[in-house]
């Protein structure tokens, strides 16, 4: 598994230094002058902000509980994972380096995921129809990561409209996390059908979360040059490649097995969208404008 | 070229850092509660084992259509504390005690033909793919308590015929080698808390029998109208000492011998508690267990079950007392072996009811408690926690 995370970390180290070769100077130009403002539109830096939602898929590698049925398939209580289905949010600095068409950006933010999944649980007498419970939990958890992705982008066509695909990774820290269970049923045996839904329960969950997880991340989105300033628009898969859960501290939280729960090693993907702008950070003279302008 | 060797390095520091699925954090530490999804289920635990495989057997009682006594239940989980399969032993054989010992290659314990009375010496393996069932050889009736000394039992057993508590040590085959018996004192209402205990409609007395290593066996039960700490050398009719209780609202609910006068116990009182990590027993006199001091813990419930454990934690000898709250959470409290002094305490459960039913140290020089837990609140199914050396991190 180890393996898998060189190639990120090469993706990333090219990129970090490819980002930041020194500068060529031109070797064949006629005019000088213009050589130079031709050399100086060929690169840019961008400064923006950009914020937006997100909605999670949660992938299963190996589901737990901590209730061990003796005489029913576990699968029967399996968790029941309700995905993309729950808006998240997200905000993010971005810093991205343009050279000819390609960009290199660096975008830390802070994003907050939230999925939710129930179990349903059932108990019978066969000797008496009356003697019957059934129960369901419907669980949220709402996660909240620093993430630093370093994303490589190419504009498709380079006019007002600028349309661009992109690739990269990224890395997140853990700085929160909460979990919300509410518990509602049917209770046949107390001598009519009592159907109850208990007040939720919030329960602080950073234990049960992996401090730090990585991914990776492709998708589109456009800019769109408005005078000096470019506004954005960003759509991107984030795909997990490590789990989000905390695998020492499954059962560390003595109100949550209590009740028979127990996180399953899942990793998290996600679908952001995002808006924002973005700031020219070179400038050739008063007169002269950003490269987008050309 | 040195920044891209500070950038390797962190890259490889943040990615040591990342999780994957291990199946050894499986076994370290978990919660487990063994579900039933019939309403009128009703198995509890009353003794566990951990077996050569890492997994966990485990002796319980359940409750029976056609008896007032305790039907005999034998579950076993593997080491991630997985459901792996159980046995309903049928109802010919009943009340199930403590211990469940690993004698001989097997898993003995003792339980009683609900007809004759008789006990009945019961031997199953690792994987209950049988469980074959005896009787011992001699007049014993009401199996009470048991514990293992070396390659025999001492067993602690009611004669209703005689109204006499009787201890008893046996072979690994069940064969009767000494035995002694004690009077309970004269009158039906001596016994009338035995048989409730027995088919459970009364309250559970703490019975223990044991041996002080190397020297007097003991029974911690009814003798002389009172629930009481009784040493015996088996030569004599008289018990060599006696820990008097008040009849059966006062005397030991725990005890364990770490040397020949100094003990590990707990005692009751008209519903108080008190553990005793370090106290000193005259087994060759009569002293009372009212007059023994020890540390009050108001947060127990009233005449609290305890169990004791004497283990190594993290390379300090500790006793583990293990007990019920009144907050129906399962609390540990850890005692310096040596000193009796504190340590430090942990509390197991949370949401529904937990009751404790056996604290054992486990492979790793962690612990792994057994008990009930009230699942929905309503439905009493055993569970297992198991605690790896790192989760008792103050334990030092």
């Amino acid at each position: 598994m180890k393996k898998l995370y060189l190639l990120p970390c090469l993706l990333l180290l090219a990129g970090l230094t490819f980002g930041q070769a020194p500068k060529k100077s031109g070797a064949s130009f006629t005019n000088p002058a213009q050589a130079k403002k031709n050399s100086f539109l060929d690169k840019q830096w961008w400064l923006g902000f950009k914020a937006g939602i997100n909605l999670s898929q949660v992938a299963v590698e190996k589901r737990y509980s901590a209730l061990s049925p003796g005489n029913y398939d576990a699968s029967l209580t399996d968790k029941a994972y309700n995905d993309f289905s729950n808006l998240g949010s997200q905000a993010t600095l971005e810093v991205t380096f343009y050279y000819k068409g390609f960009s290199f950006s660096l975008q830390p933010g802070f994003r907050q995921s939230a999925f939710t999944y129930s179990n349903n649980y059932e108990w019978t007498d066969p000797g008496n129809a009356d003697n019957r419970l059934e129960l369901n939990y419907q669980n949220e958890q709402k996660i909240d990561h620093a993430e630093i992705p370093l994303i490589f982008k190419y504009d498709i066509i380079g006019n007002k409209l600028r349309p661009y695909v992109q690739v990269g990774v990224y890395y997140g820290f853990l700085i929160n996390a909460n979990k919300t269970v509410e518990v509602s049923g049917t209770d046949y045996a107390s001598g009519g059908v009592n159907e109850f839904r208990n007040d939720p329960v919030i329960i602080g969950a950073k234990d049960l979360f992996a401090k730090n997880h990585w991914g990776l991340l492709g998708g589109i989105g456009a800019n769109y040059n408005l005078g000096n300033v470019r506004l954005n628009l960003d759509i991107q898969y984030r795909k997990g490649m490590s789990l989000v859960n905390s695998t020492e501290n499954r059962f560390g939280s003595d109100r949550l097995s209590g009740i028979g729960e127990a996180m399953d090693d899942m990793k998290l993907n996600n679908l952001v969208f995002s808006f924002g702008c973005l700031f020219p950070m070179r400038y050739l003279a008063s007169g002269f404008k950003t490269l987008d302008q050309r | 070229m040195k920044r891209l060797f500070i950038l390797c390095i962190s890259v490889m520091l943040m990615a040591s850092c990342l999780e994957e699925t291990n199946p050894e954090f499986d076994q370290k530490s978990f919660t487990k509660i063994y579900d039933n999804n019939l309403f009128s289920i009703n198995y509890f635990p009353i003794d566990m084992v951990q077996t050569a495989d890492g997994g966990y057997l485990i002796l319980g009682g359940r409750r029976l259509e056609n008896s007032n006594f305790t039907g005999i239940y034998l579950m076993k989980a593997d080491k991630d504390g997985n459901f792996v399969s159980d046995v309903e032993v049928e109802e010919g054989f009943v009340n199930p005690i403590a211990q469940l010992a690993f004698i001989n290659n097997t898993y003995q314990f003792f339980c009683m033909d609900p007809l004759t009375l008789q006990v009945h010496l019961a031997q199953t393996d690792a994987n209950l793919e049988a469980v074959n069932i005896a009787p011992v050889n001699g007049e014993l009736f009401y199996p009470c308590a048991a514990q293992v000394d070396g390659n025999s039992f001492v067993l602690l057993s009611y004669n209703h015929v005689d109204k006499r508590s009787v201890l008893a040590v046996l072979n690994a085959n069940g064969t009767v080698s000494q035995s002694q018996a004690f009077s309970i004192g004269a009158g039906e209402q001596v016994e009338e808390p035995l048989i409730n205990h027995f088919i459970r409609t009364g309250r559970q007395y703490p019975f223990e029998a044991g041996r002080i290593p190397g020297g007097l066996y003991y029974f911690n039960g009814f003798y002389n109208y009172t629930f009481s700490l009784v040493f015996t050398n088996f030569n004599q009719d008289d018990p060599s000492g006696v820990v008097q209780g008040i009849q059966d609202d006062g005397g030991l609910s725990a005890v364990r011998p770490l040397s020949a006068t100094k003990f590990a116990a707990a005692r009751f009182n008209f519903g108080d508690n008190y553990l005793l990590p370090n106290v000193t027993l005259n087994p060759n006199g009569i002293s009372s267990s009212v007059d023994l001091a020890g540390n009050t813990l108001p947060e127990l419930e009233p005449d609290a079950h305890v169990k004791i454990l004497r283990t190594t934690i993290n390379n300090k000898n500790v006793l583990v007392y293990g007990s019920n709250t009144r907050s129906k959470q399962i609390g540990l409290y850890f005692y310096d072996e040596a000193t009796g002094i504190f340590i430090t305490s942990k509390y197991l459960g949370f949401s529904n009811p937990f009751e404790i039913a056996q604290v054992i140290s486990t492979d790793d020089g962690g612990l792994a408690v057994c008990g009930t837990t009230y699942v929905a609140g309503r439905f009493p199914r055993i569970c297992l926690i198991k605690l790896h050396p790192d989760d008792l991190e103050k334990v030092k």
